[in-house]
Parts: C-alpha cells; sequence; structure tokens
C-alpha cells in the first residue's frame, strides 16, 4: 500500500492527475469567505503538477523509447462481465499535451482574477476540470480515459453556465448535449469492441487493430470496424471540433470566461484530435485508411471555412473562437495525411494551437476586462493608450497567423508538406485549396488587429490602463513558448518523433 | 397432513415478520394517537430491517418452496426482497421527513406501505402465476389506498381514482391472458409450463402449445406482457404514470416509482426466465422467447423515446421525474431484448442503480417542496447558494439518472448496453443506439433542475435545515459514486442472485 502512495516513477502520472481533485477537496473545506486561501490551495494544486510534468519532460521521460513510460496499472473491477484496469501511462504524442495542460491550468488561475461573482465553487470546478482533462491524456484504458472523458463535462457546464455571459444557459447546455451526444457514440462503440475482443486495453485494443483481429458482425452493409470508425471519429469529431459539428464552439467560447475560453481553446480541443490518434485511428486502422480522404477533406472545409467565417465576425472573442475551427483543421489534414511529416505536424500543431489560441484568447479578454465589450468595429486607436498591450497582442496574434519563425508556421507547414507527400495525390488539391485558407487568415487577423489597434483613437478609450503585470505574468510564458517552438521545434518534435514512427507502423502495417 | 402444511414454514419468515409489524403499526396508532408519529416510522423501519437481517441470514441456503410448492424461495426471489426492504426504509424515511405530511393517524400510512411490501414478497417468490396475480393485486390495492392518502386534496383523490381504474382494467387483461395459457397446459406452475418441471394431472408444455395454436399463445404473451407493462409503467400502458405520480403524495410516488416498479419487473424476469431462458427449456419454446424478445424491444424502444420526449415538456419537477420513471423502464427493457441470463443479470444492476439514483431524485424534490411549497423548476432558483450541500447531491443524482460517469448510473446503462449488443449478433444495436441517445435527450431535462438550483438566480431563498435528511441525501449521493469506483459488491451480489433461477431447483 505504500508505495502506490509515494511519489515514484510509476505513481507520478496518478499524482498529475488528482493532486488538482486533492485541492478542490481542500478548498471545500475552507469557508467561502477567506478567498486569498482559496486563491492559494487553487494555485498550488496547479503549480505541483506542472512542477512534476515539468520533471517528467526533462527527467523521468525518455525520448526515443518505443512504447509507454511510466505506466501504472492496478486492477479496478474485475467482477462480473467487464475487466477494467486502472492503467495510466505516457508517450512522446501524449506528454506534450498533459504539459500543456498543467501550464495552462495553472496560468488560469491568476487569469480568473477578473471573474465576476467568483466564488470558492468557481476554483473548486476549475480544478475538478483539470483533473479530468489530464486524466483523458493519461489514461491507457479506454474505460477509464471514457470515465474521464465525461467527468471534465459537468465542471464545463457548470463554469460556463454560472459564470459566463448573458447567453451563458443556451451555450452551456449546448456544449454539454453536443458532447454528450458525440460520447455515446464512442460508448457504443467502446462496449462493442468490448465484446468483441475482451479487453478495454487501449495498447491491447491497437495490437488488435494492427492485426485486423476484430471480428464483429457486419451491419446494414458496414462492416464491423467502419461502424466503429465512424462512431469514435464522430465522438472526436465534435470535440475538436470539425466542420460540420463546430457549432458549438463559438457559442462555448464567446459566453465562457476568459480562463475557461483559455483552457477551452488550448487544451479541450486537443483532446479531440489526441482521441484520434489514440483511441480511434491505431485502433481500426484499416477503416481509417478507407475513409481518410473524407476526413482530409473535412479538415480541408474547417480550414477555409472556419477563416472565411472568422473573416465575417464583428465580436473579437466569436473571431478566434472561428480560428480555431480553421486551425484544427490542420491537425485534421496532417492526419489524414498518413505521412510521418503530417502526422508530426499535427501532434505539434495541437500543441502550438494550445499555446497561441490560448494567448489570443488572454489578450481579447484584457481589452474586454477594460470595454466590457467586444465589438471590433467599436474600438480604434488602442495602441495609443496601451502600448504594450499592442505590442503583445500583435506578437501573439502573428503567432496565430503563422508567420514564419513563430512556431504555427511550422506546424502548418509541416502538415501541408505531410499532407502534399501523401500516397493519395488527391491530398495535393487539398493542399492548395487550404492554402487559400491561409490568405483568408493573414486577411482575418490583420484586419482585426487594424480595427483594434490602430486608427483614430476612440475618446472612450483614452483612459485604458496598459496591461497589468498580472496579465503579463499569464501570457508571456505562451508567448515565449511560441517563439521558441517556431525557432527550436526539436524541442517538442525529439519527444514525439518514436512515438509518431510507432503510430505510423500500427497505421500502415505494410510500409 | 399437519407437518406436510409446516414442512419449510420457516422459510416465510421475512414475510411474517412484516405481517406482524404492518399489525403492530396499526395498533399502536390507536394507543400512541399522534404521540405516535415519528415512533412508528422507526417501528416500520426495525421491522424492514428485521425482515431484511433474516433475508440476508438465509441468503444462500434458504432455498426451496413451501405451502405445496406455490411459495418459491431463491435467491433471485431475496434479491428483490432485500431490495424492496431497502427501498421501503428510506420511503418510510421520506415520510418521516417530508415537512408536509400530516402527524396524526400515520399509522395507516406504514401499515399500507407494509402491506405493499408483503404483495411484493409473494408476487416476486413464486413460480405459480395465481400467486403472483394474488401478490401483485394485495400490492396494488395498497397502492391505491396510498395515491390516495391525501384525501382532502383533489390531486391525490384524482390519482387514487385514476390508478383504481387504470389498474383494474389491467389486471383484468392480464388474468385473461394467465387464463388462456391455463386452458393450453392445464397449469399455473410456470417450470410446469416450460417442460422443466413435472406437473400433476393432465398438463403439457407450452411447446406443444407454441406448434398447435401459435395465436392463442401469441395473444395470452400480449395480455399477461400488457399486465406487467401496467405495473412497470411502459408504453402503451404508462398513460396513469404521471397522472398518479404527480397526485400522490411524493413519499408514495417514490414508493411506485421505486418498489412497486422494482416488483413489476421482478416477477416480469421470473416469468421470462423461468417460461423462455432456462437451459432445460424445449428448442420450441426458447425460440419463441426470442419472438418475445423482439417485442419487449418495439415496447422499449417507444417507452423510452416517448417517455424522454415528454419529461422535456413538463414545468413539474415531480411531473418531470414520472416521465423519467416511464424512460428508465424503457431502459430496463433494452437488458431484457438478449433473453439470457446476461440480459437479467444487467436489468438488475440496473435496477441497483435505479434505486440508487431515484431514491436520491425523490428524496432533493421532497426536501425542495417541503422548503418551498411548489414542485415547479422555478421554485428552485437560488437554492444552489441557500442548501448547497443538498443541491451537489442533487447534481450527482442527475448525473447519475442522465448515466454519466463517475457515478452508478452510467455503469447501469454500460451493462444494459453491454448485454443488449451481444443479443443475436448485434441485431439490437440500433436499440442501445436508441437507448443512448435517449440519454442525450434526458441530459437536457436533467440538467434543467440544475440550472434553475445554480444558474438562476433568487434573492432571499433560504432553507430550514433538516439534518436527518439532509445527511440521508448525501448518504446516498456518495453511494451513487462509490458503487462506480468500487462496483465490485454490486455486481458479485446481482450475479449471485442469477444462479438458481437458471439452474433450475
Amino acid at each position: 500500500m505504500d508505495s502506490l502512495l509515494t511519489l515514484s516513477e510509476s505513481t507520478i502520472l496518478t499524482w498529475i492527475t488528482f493532486i488538482p481533485l486533492i485541492g478542490m477537496a481542500a478548498i471545500l473545506c475552507v469557508p467561502r469567505q477567506n478567498m486569498s486561501l482559496i486563491k492559494g490551495i487553487a494555485g498550488l494544486a496547479t503549480f505541483i503538477p506542472l512542477v512534476l510534468a515539468t520533471m517528467v519532460y526533462f527527467g523521468d521521460f525518455q525520448k526515443g523509447v518505443n512504447g509507454y513510460q511510466l505506466v501504472q496499472s492496478l486492477p479496478w473491477i474485475t467482477a462480473g462481465q467487464f475487466q477494467v484496469n486502472y492503467t495510466v501511462g505516457i508517450d512522446g504524442l501524449s506528454l506534450p499535451l498533459v504539459w500543456l495542460t498543467t501550464l495552462l491550468m495553472f496560468i488560469a488561475i491568476p487569469a480568473s482574477e477578473t471573474v465576476p461573482r467568483l466564488s470558492k465553487a468557481y476554483y473548486a470546478l476549475l480544478l475538478m476540470l483539470g483533473c479530468g482533462i489530464t486524466g483523458v491524456f493519461v489514461s491507457l484504458d479506454y474505460f477509464l480515459f471514457y470515465v474521464f472523458w465525461e467527468v471534465m463535462l459537468l465542471p464545463m457546464y457548470f463554469l460556463i453556465g454560472i459564470w459566463g455571459g448573458p447567453k451563458r444557459e443556451y451555450a452551456a447546455i449546448k456544449f454539454f448535449l453536443y458532447t454528450l451526444a458525440g460520447s455515446v457514440l464512442m460508448l457504443i462503440a467502446l462496449v462493442a469492441m468490448y465484446l468483441d475482443q475482451g479487453t478495454f486495453s487501449i495498447p491491447e485494443m491497437m495490437a488488435i487493430g494492427k492485426a485486423g483481429a476484430w471480428t464483429g458482425p457486419e451491419l446494414l452493409g458496414m462492416s464491423f470496424t467502419t461502424w466503429a470508425f465512424w462512431f469514435l471519429f464522430i465522438a472526436f469529431a465534435i470535440k475538436i471540433p470539425c466542420f460540420p459539428f463546430h457549432t458549438w464552439l463559438p457559442d462555448a467560447h464567446v459566453q465562457a470566461p476568459t480562463p475557461i475560453s483559455v483552457i477551452l481553446a488550448g487544451i479541450l480541443l486537443k483532446l479531440g484530435g489526441y482521441g484520434l490518434i489514440r483511441g480511434c485511428f491505431p485502433i481500426v486502422p484499416d477503416a481509417f485508411r478507407e475513409n481518410a480522404y473524407i476526413l482530409g477533406v473535412l479538415g480541408v472545409i474547417s480550414i477555409v471555412y472556419g477563416a472565411y467565417v472568422a473573416l465575417g465576425q464583428t465580436d473579437f472573442k466569436r473571431m478566434v473562437a472561428y480560428s480555431s475551427v480553421s486551425h484544427m483543421g490542420f491537425v485534421l489534414l496532417g492526419m489524414a495525411a498518413l505521412t510521418e511529416w503530417g502526422m508530426n505536424g499535427a501532434a505539434l500543431q495541437m500543441f502550438n494551437h494550445g499555446t497561441s489560441s490560448a494567448a489570443c484568447f488572454l489578450i481579447v479578454g484584457v481589452i474586454y476586462d477594460r470595454a466590457h465589450h467586444r465589438d471590433l468595429n467599436a474600438f480604434g486607436g488602442v495602441a495609443q493608450p496601451m502600448p504594450r498591450y499592442w505590442a503583445l497582442a500583435t506578437f501573439g496574434f502573428f503567432a496565430s497567423l503563422g508567420l514564419p519563425g513563430m512556431a504555427g508556421f511550422v506546424s502548418e507547414a509541416m502538415t501541408l508538406v505531410g499532407a502534399f507527400q501523401s500516397a493519395d495525390t488527391r491530398f495535393q488539391i487539398l493542399v492548395l485549396i487550404s492554402c487559400l485558407g491561409i490568405v483568408l487568415t493573414a486577411a482575418y487577423i490583420l484586419w482585426a488587429l487594424q480595427r483594434v489597434f490602430l486608427g483614430p483613437l476612440n475618446e472612450k478609450y483614452k483612459d485604458f490602463p496598459d496591461i497589468n503585470g498580472r496579465e503579463v505574468f499569464s501570457l508571456a510564458p505562451l508567448l515565449f513558448l511560441c517563439l521558441v517552438l517556431g525557432i527550436f521545434p526539436f524541442y517538442l518534435l525529439d519527444w514525439m518523433d518514436t512515438s509518431v514512427i510507432e503510430l505510423m507502423s500500427l497505421l500502415n502495417p505494410g510500409s | 397432513m399437519q407437518d406436510i402444511h409446516l414442512t419449510g414454514f420457516g422459510l416465510l419468515s421475512p414475510e411474517l415478520v412484516l405481517g406482524a409489524v404492518s399489525l403492530l403499526v396499526l395498533i399502536m396508532d390507536l394507543v400512541w394517537k399522534e404521540r405516535g408519529s415519528s415512533r412508528l416510522g422507526w417501528i416500520s423501519i426495525a421491522g424492514l430491517a428485521l425482515s431484511s437481517f433474516l433475508l440476508i441470514l438465509a441468503f444462500d441456503d434458504s432455498v426451496g418452496d413451501t405451502a405445496f410448492g406455490i411459495v418459491v424461495v431463491d435467491k433471485f426471489g431475496n434479491f428483490f426482497k432485500l431490495f424492496t426492504c431497502g427501498a421501503l426504509a428510506v420511503v418510510v424515511a421520506f415520510v418521516m421527513g417530508d415537512q408536509r405530511e400530516r402527524k396524526d393517524r400515520i399509522g395507516e400510512y406504514y401499515f399500507l406501505l407494509l402491506g405493499a411490501a408483503m404483495g411484493i414478497f409473494f408476487m416476486v417468490g413464486t413460480n405459480n402465476l395465481l400467486l403472483l396475480v394474488l401478490g401483485l393485486e394485495l400490492l396494488s390495492l395498497a397502492s391505491y389506498a396510498l395515491a390516495g392518502f391525501h384525501k382532502g386534496e383533489k390531486r391525490s383523490a384524482e390519482a387514487a381514482m385514476k390508478y383504481i381504474v387504470f389498474g383494474g382494467f389491467s389486471a383484468g387483461v392480464m388474468v385473461y391472458g394467465i387464463s388462456l395459457l391455463y386452458g393450453l397446459t392445464g397449469t399455473l406452475d410456470l417450470q410446469v409450463m416450460a417442460g422443466t418441471a413435472e406437473g400433476a394431472g393432465l398438463t403439457r408444455s407450452l411447446a406443444d402449445a407454441v406448434t398447435t395454436s401459435p395465436s392463442t399463445v401469441a395473444l395470452a404473451m400480449v395480455m399477461i406482457l400488457g399486465g406487467f407493462a401496467f405495473k412497470i409503467s411502459v408504453a402503451p400502458f404508462h398513460f396513469w404514470a404521471p397522472d398518479v405520480y404527480e397526485g400522490s403524495p411524493t413519499p408514495v410516488t417514490t414508493f411506485l416509482a421505486v418498489a412497486s416498479k422494482a416488483a413489476g419487473f421482478g416477477a416480469l424476469l421470473r416469468f421470462l426466465a423461468v417460461l423462455f431462458m432456462s437451459p432445460d427449456v424445449a428448442a420450441a419454446v426458447g425460440a419463441y422467447g426470442l419472438q418475445v424478445g423482439s417485442l419487449i424491444a418495439i415496447l422499449a424502444a417507444v417507452t423510452m423515446t416517448l417517455g424522454n420526449l415528454a419529461a422535456v415538456r413538463q414545468e413539474s419537477v415531480k411531473r418531470m421525474l414520472a416521465y423519467s420513471s416511464i424512460a428508465h423502464a424503457g431502459y430496463v427493457l433494452v437488458a431484457l431484448v438478449a433473453m439470457n441470463g446476461d440480459g437479467l443479470e444487467a436489468a438488475m444492476l440496473y435496477l441497483v442503480a435505479y434505486y440508487l439514483m431515484n431514491l436520491g431524485a425523490f428524496g432533493v424534490l421532497i426536501y425542495f417542496h417541503g422548503q418551498t411549497g411548489k414542485e415547479t423548476y422555478d421554485s428552485l432558483n437560488g437554492l444552489g447558494r441557500a442548501a448547497p450541500l443538498i443541491s451537489v447531491s442533487a447534481v450527482v443524482f442527475l448525473i447519475s439518472l442522465t448515466g454519466l460517469p463517475p457515478t452508478v448510473g452510467f455503469f447501469g446503462k454500460l451493462a444494459v448496453a453491454r448485454a443488449a449488443l451481444a443479443a443475436q449478433e448485434g441485431a439490437y444495436a440500433w436499440l442501445v443506439l436508441l437507448m443512448l441517445l435517449n440519454s442525450v435527450i434526458s441530459l437536457y431535462y436533467y440538467m434543467r433542475v440544475a440550472k434553475h438550483l445554480f444558474l438562476k438566480d433568487c434573492e432571499g431563498q433560504t432553507v430550514r435545515p433538516q439534518p436527518a435528511m439532509a445527511t440521508l441525501l448525501v448518504i446516498f449521493a456518495a453511494l451513487n459514486v462509490i458503487f462506480l469506483l468500487y462496483a465490485e459488491p454490486l455486481v458479485n451480489w446481482t450475479s449471485a442472485s442469477m444462479d438458481l433461477l437458471l439452474i433450475g431447483p
């Protein structure tokens, strides 16, 4: 029993996952008036996981090693019809996302200062959310994965629903319903696959997928694996979100308070992309290969359509929300290409979008806290009273735009090159079309920056205080990552590469 | 002769305890008058506890039959008897905690509840259709009176009236169906009917009947299933449920939605299992069972969809819970389409989950109803702030009802989905998909409660503390979570209760 509770290689992931939950329990015991103590606990319960995750990143985790590391496995449900294990572990694909989660959770605490009606419940729910998200990234058992996947919905519902904007109730339930509709499809696929082969272990399911050993019956003319593939794909596509499942996203983003938008864009959307490469493609690789082109088309539609709609937005935050749809389209395109470059680019793009979109939402939050509106057309000349803010905002949005030298450029270029190399030559047309999306992205970002910061100064805004230390504290690490990973992308790629190659061998058994 | 009469009479001790306590409560009520309101409740709970103790004590080795083989005591029956005791004890606690309940002459309330429990005991503890009907009628009669317990209230009187009319009709239909079966086979014993036991006299098994007169068997089956459908509020026999549930005192609604419904399922499960699922059953009968399974699939699909769609449109939380309990009956039926032991086990597991989440949900309703005097969604506004502990428990019950982890409701849905998907080479995958999509619909109206509790503000909402009720609800909420994280006792208990049913004595 003792060894289960000590901090060691086999328990560190469990600690990273559950420390926020311990923090939540602690917060619930504190009287509600004592807000500074509550904030302190919340800060600590997000900071310790960040430290531990950093230790894992640079210490315990071994680059270039195949398979999963830091694995902990305990039997969970052993009686009756289901054999479920509590199994956690990471590889090069999940590690960066685990680290990003701990970072953004930590950043969200100071960023929450300006949320109205802040209370003890807010921090408790935020920590519960953090536990759920981290749990998904470290799960190696599909049952556990599903439990964590659903656990984070409830705090998200309340965080949007209680602390959100004017249409918060609508946005919160819409988010909940969309995601649940996806997850029930995941559940049915999961149970069917369990009945077929009798395991929830993700690595075992991957091995079964590689061997093509799913034996489930054909239904309505479609094979078992094709059904499983589409059910799983839709579940994750809603989360990414890719066209046509994206309509919950603008509402949720616009209504959510700033720190929740940051988490939503920064990590929640990554769960979709991560789910695809962990829980969908390698488990039913045959069906994936057959339908990869359709996925590529959906990715390109998301890229172009997302950017086009973003161009038409007058709400600053809504624009950033649609830009997420566009940027996550690259992830899908890169994965669907079935090339090593494409997959590396997609994995990198997930991380980079996590930092750049989170930064963009923080930037929007800064101006919203001062102006209490986000109408792009009502601003103007804000650069004059807030020069430092202007500099940081331009920096952040250029990172999102994919300016060469910034992180977004590397990953988007890699996905496009990867897609171009695809064995399926139709992808070359998709790449050409998606370039249109890049142009549109430049257009909406530059136009938005112009409308907010340049032009004649709107008199109402001349007394705005410049960005303050707390806001910079949240923003700086993200912008730093955008820059560093633009110049030294191998700080991530080196960690991911082995896992990507392994993943490709699962997806392309021939090569 | 005397000896034969009394053989195994001790097996009936749980029933005898219930009977004795129900009479004791009635007598003590006359002695104590209004002084005894809470004492009577405790006596009832003690009686139920004693009865459960006897059941647990003899859970493994109390197998046998008595009263000329009409009463069967087996683990399956014990499972439902224990379930009933557990549910009834909570209902009695709810009556005690219901601030709106009168304090004098409360003994009748408990007497009727315990009488209903006895009806359930006989209903789930027999292979004989005659005793099944008698137990069912005992349960029904007590339920009619309970529904109209607030005789001064128009709603309550209306509920009782509707319930009697519908109940009488359905019972008639069921008995007619049973008489057809009797005519075909010459026996009322399910095992003899199934051909797994020797009958006395001129009997023949259903195997002949399904080949010689299939249409009569079909008619009988539809009628009998109709009778069960009434008890478990399955469409198209569900019309009584919303009105009766809404009009009855809320503890009675809880009783009807949990104990009475589970009893209906217990009898239905035994009926289907003994008749169709035993390994010794003739091939023709087994094949016929699969057809009954496809009929059940249609009933399940209609019931859960209707229940959920209607629940969305309700303005009263109590009425919403009534429709939701119709939907949940549909979910349990989904497990039964498999027509095998897996399906039965999943159904029983789901019923335990249903017990935990629905008792909690009704408890919250009683708690808040007692505070605000209303049952509408709007009356819940701002209570999340005024009564955080109860409101958080409410959210646990709601997500459990929706079937989301980390609650036992999820485990129940999972078991049901597994059983139905495994059946017939995935032929019922559509039904499982429909069930899960239904749970998405249900999220909308369940979360509406959470929305009013937490998202809507209401100045000046205050709550008088009710520590006993609150403790009970928090314990239930905790159990909802614990039984997913540590599901083994639950799973072990249900699978242990399965043994005898399929092997036969």
